[in-house]
């Protein structure tokens, strides 16, 4: 079996994705001694050359899959450490292309933000289960998660966390991503039939629909990826190598540095993005 | 092994409960396999039975002849029960598949009562709220739900458990006074009586299985884990009903005992498609 990881990477003039993705990456190939490709698009490439990376994605990326840029414009709010929110342009679109996409058998599909410190993962390779998600999301702090984290809606299903999504190429994955894609495609539909705000689209949502529905339109008792531990945007990174990050923990009223948190061996999606990117240059050392 | 369920019914003139045990009935007959699809009926109008379209459905219909109030008859359900191993069911519930390897592990599990300590929101989660149990909470009484009780007819705590049940129901004031002093309900209804009952005879622990294999969903509003105070279920998500007599409660397939609580839900409509489904069996 061709086991490997599998990120999209498509930057814009706010987030550098391709630097995370090369932090994300370097991480998830250390971790799970696995191959690690990524989705991308000819600007991302030529922005890795002129920002002189390139050398990196190429020596760390087993194999880089071009892609065209999606045309949706999709914006979300994002903090970078502390309260003040930023509307930020995000390509997410075509993660329902993974499955013609991918180069693996076996593929595990990451953001290019979730940091893979431990071989937790690689306990899900021989799973007899042709798609895997995570169940859900775990805040660091305990007490920031919200309703909307928990469920896609008021009344509707659970929310899933496509942040990590396993998946086998066979018939079965086939139909959850065209499902993905569907949905992707009908999101408007979707969001009256499982009422939630359909402004800005999610692939959590997608993800979660389509698992939902293929579970027999109710509450999975099958095999789940391991929650998402999450750092917000709204904390910070203090220090960051690649056998730990320490962040700092900020409260969610005042925006200001609650405690220290020193993750080790433990995997972990940092939400702030800038904060990962403006940490590059501690893993160029490793790379 | 002689298995059955049993429905009360006790005619008023605000619900038609006759109804809706003829559906749970129906669902029954439809769902369950051979051995496990016995349904006997107790009612203080034997008449009206006749009066449905398949009376059939139910096995036995069994006259109650003493003069009870609302739910009181159903604390009767030991004595009127014609089967070796009883689930007493609510009316206002519905079956959507085969159950029959519940009743396998509570018969091989050597219970002689089971009730459930657990329900389930319609998204198939455990309800942890208390919002319509705040007497149990603030007594301390085993948190038991009635509407499914199992009983075996050859039992030692039956009869003693059963009997001072109804004794707490015919002598609310005495036993509320003293097991319930915080958060006093106004009606000792069965469930608080079978719990208070439990209670009292310290068997709590050992007519309760531990095993989350029998999931009852129960539709009462304020129990949903919604964000949001709700008076109607039905006022949030769908309720529908198809022609195959499978049931989406907003997107969730139901697919285990609904208690739906909600009377009105049920309309002719759901009883002549139950019907149709039957008849073709």
């Amino acid at each position: 079996m061709n086991n490997g990881v599998l990120l999209f990477v498509y930057n814009n003039r706010d987030i550098d994705y391709a630097r995370s993705a090369i932090i994300a990456g370097f991480l998830a190939n250390t971790n799970l001694q696995v191959p690690v490709s990524i989705i991308t698009d000819e600007s991302t490439i030529q922005w890795m050359k002129q920002s002189d990376i390139y050398q990196h994605a190429e020596k760390l990326f087993d194999k880089i899959i071009y892609t065209e840029r999606s045309t949706r414009l999709n914006y979300r709010n994002l903090r970078n450490g502390g309260l003040e929110k930023k509307p930020v342009l995000f390509l997410n679109d075509n993660r329902c292309k993974a499955w013609e996409l991918t180069p693996y058998d076996r593929t595990l599909l990451i953001d290019s933000d979730f940091l893979i410190y431990s071989d937790r993962l690689s306990e899900f390779w021989n799973v007899d289960s042709s798609v895997l998600i995570s169940s859900a999301m775990k805040d660091i702090r305990g007490d920031r998660c919200g309703y909307h984290d928990r469920y896609i809606s008021d009344t509707g299903p659970d929310l899933r966390w496509a942040t990590t999504v396993m998946f086998s190429k066979d018939q079965e994955s086939k139909v959850f991503f065209e499902l993905v894609e569907s949905i992707k495609d009908n999101y408007q539909y979707f969001s009256d039939l499982y009422s939630f705000l359909p402004g800005q689209y999610r692939n959590d949502i997608s993800f979660s629909i389509a698992h939902h529905m293929m579970s027999g339109h109710s509450s999975s008792l099958d095999y789940f990826l391991p929650p998402i531990l999450t750092v917000q945007d709204l904390d910070s990174i203090q220090d960051i190598d690649k056998d730990f990050v320490r962040v700092y923990i900020n409260d969610p009223i005042t925006g200001q540095d609650n405690f220290l948190c020193n993750l080790k061996n433990t995997d972990v999606h940092i939400m702030n993005k800038n904060a990962l990117i403006d940490n590059f240059d501690k893993f160029e050392r490793f790379l | 092994m002689n298995f059955g369920y049993l429905i009360f019914v006790n005619e008023n003139e605000d619900v038609d409960y006759l109804k809706l045990a003829y559906l749970l009935a129906i669902s029954i007959k439809v769902t369950q396999k051979e051995g496990y699809d016995r349904v006997a009926l107790v009612t203080n109008n034997k008449e009206k039975v006749s009066q449905l379209s398949s009376p059939w459905v139910f096995d036995e219909v069994i006259e109650f002849e003493r003069e009870e109030e609302g739910w009181n008859p159903r604390s009767w359900m030991d004595r009127y029960s014609p089967f070796d191993y009883t689930v007493c069911l609510d009316s206002d519930m519905i079956f959507f598949r085969d159950y029959s390897h519940w009743i396998d592990s509570l018969i091989g599990s050597n219970l002689e009562i089971f009730l459930p300590s657990s329900a389930y929101t319609y998204r198939g989660e455990l309800i942890c709220d208390d919002f319509y149990r705040k007497t149990f909470t603030a007594n301390s009484l085993p948190n038991l739900y009635s509407f499914y009780t199992f009983f075996k007819k050859q039992s030692s705590i039956r009869e003693e458990f059963f009997n001072l049940g109804r004794w707490i129901i015919n002598n609310p004031n005495d036993f509320k006074n003293i097991f319930l002093p915080k958060k006093m309900p106004k009606v000792v209804g069965t469930d608080e009586a079978l719990s208070l009952s439990a209670k009292i005879l310290d068997i709590d622990k050992i007519i309760t299985l531990d095993n989350n294999l029998i999931k009852i969903v129960h539709l009462k509003p304020m129990i949903q884990n919604w964000p949001w105070p709700a008076d109607e279920v039905f006022d949030h998500v769908g309720f529908y009903f198809n022609l195959e007599g499978k049931l989406k409660i907003g997107n969730y397939q139901q697919n285990q005992i609904l208690h739906y609580y909600k009377k009105d839900v049920i309309t002719d409509e759901i009883v002549s498609i139950m019907e149709n489904k039957i008849w073709k069996k």
